[in-house]
């Protein structure tokens, strides 16, 4: 297959198993520069298995992953340029949330005033000036999911993998992290591929769709495919919603005291 | 009640060393006396000064628990991720506490046989393998619990934020196991410290540490070098102790901290 223009992340025909178990069958995605792919799907039908095998923290039984035109399939996980970002945050509880940050940075053997001038602006961004010197436990979630955010987007990958990274947040922090996400991405021109089981988060994040059933993946051609797909659950969405309104409709109300 | 308690444990703990202490600083302490008829420092000046035999002693002591301690520590650290990785590492778990099945005599009377065909038997290199073999177990069964399922998830995020395997070791995984790894150090240095049957055999007299010279100064029966001895038995131990429990309580509240948040 002749390489789209402009592509970011590439995988043809993938397949993984666990436990001789298949869990994703010939799954395929383009994701073009600088955007995101939204792949919903329910528990266990394979969304973390898609993006570890990306990342290359899973072994792969075929197919191919091309990550900005790079075959990576034989590269290790430190070599691919896809940062993995896990639903907790994950950060390392011995560094503070500034070193946190300059992780990716330092092990590239960046010091001194180039590091404190890559991570303070970082900081910035993300709100997180302030907590520098704080340790992650001394923060709250949503904080914690910043400093990861910052951790991976300070060594400028090709990719991000993120495995529904918010769904651990109260509604506020989560609003408040979606927004956050789809600006600093978009400021910073990185592709992403973002698995939910939130069809409105999907909605929201998303520039492309995908639908993960079964260990297959459906990728739609536009947002009026997802929309319009039954299975994306986008329609049982509205309805849900539709009907809260009509019952609030129809309801008597209660005198006023 | 509980400050009888703590009284009857406190006196339990103290008067024995400060029985050591006051032998090692008596000349004359003959039944029925209550209190010693003499005192000296004779011994501690000795030892200070550097003529007494204690003190060759001491350092083969520390030399070998020392270096027992950190090559154990180390070298179980990775061992035990291996596994921990492994389908049947509930098998090799349980091989691990094998050594402490049998009694050092034995495998001291064992591992003998092999050291003496090397040309180990009678030498230092041969006590510390040999007791290595006692340490690392230990190492492995403690320190396998270090490796869960977070910190294989804090590997995989060090990996694809770019960090090469030993960045990996380096940055994240001593680091994050540095409380348990300063309890393990600890521990298979007391291993090493207090042996006795291993030296023996192993050293077969010609290997001196504090234990085999305790020994010898209760069979020549001298008391006040018996106590002296005890003494400097004791002095690393219980300053571990203090590094170890701050070590432990930093190990404990990190994580207690970590679950609140």
């Amino acid at each position: 297959m002749a390489e789209p223009r402009g592509c970011a992340l590439q995988v043809e025909n993938l397949s993984v198993s666990l436990g001789g178990h298949a869990i994703l069958r010939n799954a395929g995605l383009v994701l073009q520069d600088g955007r995101t792919m939204a792949i919903i799907g329910q528990s266990g039908c394979g969304k973390t298995t898609l993006l570890k095998a990306i990342a290359g923290l899973l072994p792969v039984d075929s197919g191919r992953i091309t990550v900005a035109g790079r075959p990576i399939d034989s590269l290790p996980p430190r070599a691919r340029s896809a940062v993995y970002l896990y639903q907790e945050p994950l950060l390392f509880p011995h560094l503070d949330v500034f070193e946190n940050v300059a992780f990716g940075l330092r092990i590239r053997g960046i010091a001194g005033a180039e590091l404190q001038q890559r991570v303070r602006p970082m900081l910035e961004q993300l709100d997180l000036a302030a907590l520098a010197k704080r340790r992650p436990q001394a923060l709250s979630g949503g904080q914690r999911q910043r400093v990861a955010f910052g951790r991976a987007l300070i060594i400028e990958p090709a990719l991000l993998l993120l495995d529904e990274p918010f769904s651990n947040l109260d509604p506020e922090a989560r609003m408040g992290m979606q927004t956050l996400f789809k600006t600093v991405a978009g400021a910073h021109g990185i592709a992403s591929i973002f698995v939910t089981h939130d069809v409105k988060e999907a909605l929201l994040i998303g520039d492309a769709f995908g639908l993960l059933r079964g260990g297959q993946l459906h990728v739609y051609r536009d947002r009026a495919g997802f929309l319009a797909d039954p299975a994306s659950g986008v329609s049982r969405e509205a309805e849900f919603w539709r009907q809260v309104r009509s019952t609030e409709a129809e309801a008597p109300r209660q005198p006023e005291r | 009640m509980q400050r009888t308690l703590a009284g009857l444990l406190s006196l339990s703990l103290i008067v024995p060393v400060a029985l050591l202490v006051v032998l090692s600083l008596t000349r004359y302490w003959i039944f029925p006396d209550i209190f010693p008829a003499q005192w000296q420092i004779e011994q501690w000046q000795r030892l200070f000064q550097g003529g007494s035999d204690l003190v060759p002693a001491t350092m083969c002591s520390i030399g070998i628990a020392t270096g027992v301690a950190l090559t154990s520590t180390a070298l179980a650290f990775p061992a035990s991720r291996g596994i921990c990785r492994l389908r049947r590492r509930g098998a090799l778990l349980t091989l691990a506490h094998l050594p402490y099945a049998a009694s050092p005599v034995v495998l001291g009377a064992s591992l003998l046989y092999v050291f003496l065909r090397l040309h180990l038997a009678d030498s230092v290199a041969g006590v510390m393998l040999a007791q290595f073999v006692f340490a690392f177990a230990y190492g492995i069964i403690l320190l396998s619990s270090f490796w869960n399922t977070d910190v294989e998830s804090l590997i995989g995020v060090a990996a694809t934020l770019g960090a090469r395997p030993v960045q990996v070791w380096l940055r994240v995984l001593v680091p994050r196991a540095l409380p348990l790894l300063g309890i393990c150090l600890f521990q298979t240095f007391l291993i090493s410290w207090f042996d006795y049957a291993l030296v023996l055999l192993v050293g077969g007299g010609l290997v001196d540490t504090l234990t085999i010279r305790l020994f010898q100064y209760f069979e020549a029966g001298d008391a006040r070098l018996a106590a002296t001895c005890a003494l400097l038995l004791m002095a690393p131990p219980l300053l571990g102790l203090a590094l170890n429990q701050r070590l432990l309580t930093a190990g404990l509240l990190f994580q207690e901290i970590e679950h609140d948040g």
